[in-house]
């Protein structure tokens, strides 16, 4: 593992989106020191979907908020953009949590608008591109609906906005879905992959679904429990667009088959 | 329209209970010396809100309900809030806290005569040892009713504290905070009417305490009406604007 010294300011690879390197990480528990992370490294292209999977616990969602510059890693470099993150940087990373984290007071048009409330705005300015957001994830007509008048998948879709209303180039997904239902799960990645192509992010999306893992992604990284590796990187080369239809081929059985075996048999 | 028949229902309920406050007495049904009727109390209290007294009396409760009332709530609500936020402050006084909230704070009235002696700071310093207890237990649900998850939103999109403060702390706080607002204004209230009751030269309390001695029921229960509806006048008032707030509390 190559020792990383202080990569302020150096740009080693404009066209990586995300690259992480030898990151690792102990957070202090009740019995002493426990390794959460070892030893990852990924570079992610820009304009790629890659999808993180793994076991409950395996340190994904602490790898994730790293990214967003939300935690302190122990060891390791996160570049995003080319330039080390270390505190939230809206402007380059955009991100979509778990379900209930809309503010349930505002509603889906001042939700997405948020962050640029923060960033002082000007009202119109602000008002016309969380409008623009909301028509791209398909709720136009949505924006005066408080979050408790949506659905669980309307809530995810303005969630997706709220992310995007910036234009980071780096959008971080943890797990958006999970809490759908099966039906809805499948149509909302249907949904964020149309957005996807059309707004050319780089997409990091973490799940614990396998069938949504393979679908979504250009890349797969599959983590082992805890302490969290990178057990394999998994190459999803189906056609896109991607259909409903290519989940019954062989070739999708296979890579979902193959992402299985390495988290059941794992250490 | 299922609304609106039920305010008709209420309003006939309340109609049917004044007619009866009328009619009994009259019929000789009930004591009339006990429960004099209805319109026998509404003259009484024109009759009093036309007296010089009436009027230095609510003018000092008011003052005392006030004062008392600007005292525990602000020092209630910094208390909570600490007790929250700072967890080896909370760890130490929240229990203790907790013990005293349990305990009639009438059993010390005795204690505030003999520090304060009978006037103005003695009912002040009642009424906000009475209250500040309820504002401090809301204050402190009000500050862990506030969600990780819409802390973290904020943070990610680069907010500062002064700006967590004010959009996500306080909105996610406003509707325990008003509900905290109305209950605590029942507490100030009762303890400045205890305390005027007990020992006191002036104030409405007195006043009422006096006509109870004195077997004045028509001036009693003037007395009573004005309070309650005094009472109930600023419970709606933050009870509306609570309603306004918490539309999105499901």
């Amino acid at each position: 593992m190559q020792h990383v010294a202080n990569v302020t300011g150096t740009r080693t690879d404009a066209r990586a989106a995300v690259e992480v390197r030898g990151l690792s990480h102990v957070y202090a528990g009740r019995d002493g020191a426990v390794p959460a992370l070892e030893a990852i490294d990924m570079k992610v292209p820009a304009g790629r979907f890659v999808v993180i999977v793994g076991p409950s616990g395996c340190g994904k969602t602490s790898l994730l908020m790293m990214l967003a510059g939300l935690r302190a890693q122990s060891s390791g470099a996160i570049l995003v953009d080319g330039r080390p993150i270390d505190r939230p940087d809206p402007s380059r990373v955009g991100v979509v949590f778990q379900e209930a984290s809309l503010y349930p007071w505002l509603t889906a048009v001042e939700n997405v608008e948020f962050p640029l409330v923060l960033k002082h705005a000007p009202r119109a300015e602000r008002r016309a591109r969380a409008e623009a957001m909301l028509k791209l994830v398909g709720l136009d007509g949505f924006g005066a609906r408080h979050p408790h008048e949506l659905s669980g998948g309307m809530k995810q879709r303005v969630s997706i906005a709220r992310g995007l209303v910036q234009d980071p180039p780096v959008l971080l997904m943890d797990e958006p879905f999970a809490a759908l239902d099966e039906q809805t799960r499948m149509t909302m990645g249907h949904e964020l992959l149309r957005i996807w192509e059309q707004t050319s992010k780089t997409v990091v999306f973490i799940t614990h679904s396998l069938t949504e893992a393979v679908y979504l992604a250009d890349e797969v990284l599959v983590m082992s429990a805890r302490p969290g590796r990178i057990l394999d990187r998994i190459t999803v080369d189906l056609p896109r667009p991607r259909t409903y239809q290519m989940m019954a081929t062989e070739e999708f059985g296979a890579l979902r088959e193959r992402i299985w075996q390495q988290i059941r048999t794992a250490p | 329209m299922r609304g609106a028949s039920l305010i008709i229902v209420r309003l006939g309920l309340l109609a049917a209970v004044l007619l009866l406050w009328e009619a009994l007495p009259r019929l000789g049904l009930v004591n009339a010396m006990l429960l004099p009727p209805l319109s026998d109390v509404l003259a009484a209290l024109v009759h009093i809100l036309g007296r010089g007294d009436v009027h230095a009396s609510l003018g000092v409760t008011a003052a005392e309900v006030v004062v008392a009332f600007v005292i525990a709530v602000p020092l209630g609500a910094a208390l909570g809030i600490l007790a929250a936020e700072n967890a080896y402050f909370g760890d130490i006084f929240k229990p203790m806290l907790f013990y005293v909230f349990s305990v009639p704070k009438s059993i010390f009235l005795s204690m505030f005569i003999l520090a304060f002696g009978i006037g103005f700071p003695q009912k002040v310093a009642y009424a906000a040892f009475s209250t500040i207890f309820i504002v401090i237990m809301s204050a402190s649900a009000a500050v862990e009713s506030v969600k990780a998850e819409h802390l973290l939103v904020a943070r990610s999109y680069g907010a500062t504290q002064a700006q967590i403060l004010r959009r996500v702390y306080i909105p996610s706080m406003l509707p325990i905070l008003l509900e905290a607002l109305r209950i605590s204004m029942i507490f100030n209230f009762t303890g400045v009417m205890i305390a005027e009751m007990y020992a006191s030269r002036v104030g409405i309390g007195r006043l009422i305490a006096d006509w109870g001695e004195n077997f004045e029921m028509a001036k009693l229960l003037a007395g009573v009406i004005l309070l309650a509806a005094a009472a109930m006048a600023f419970n709606e008032a933050v009870r509306s604007l609570e309603a306004r707030c918490s539309t999105w509390r499901t």
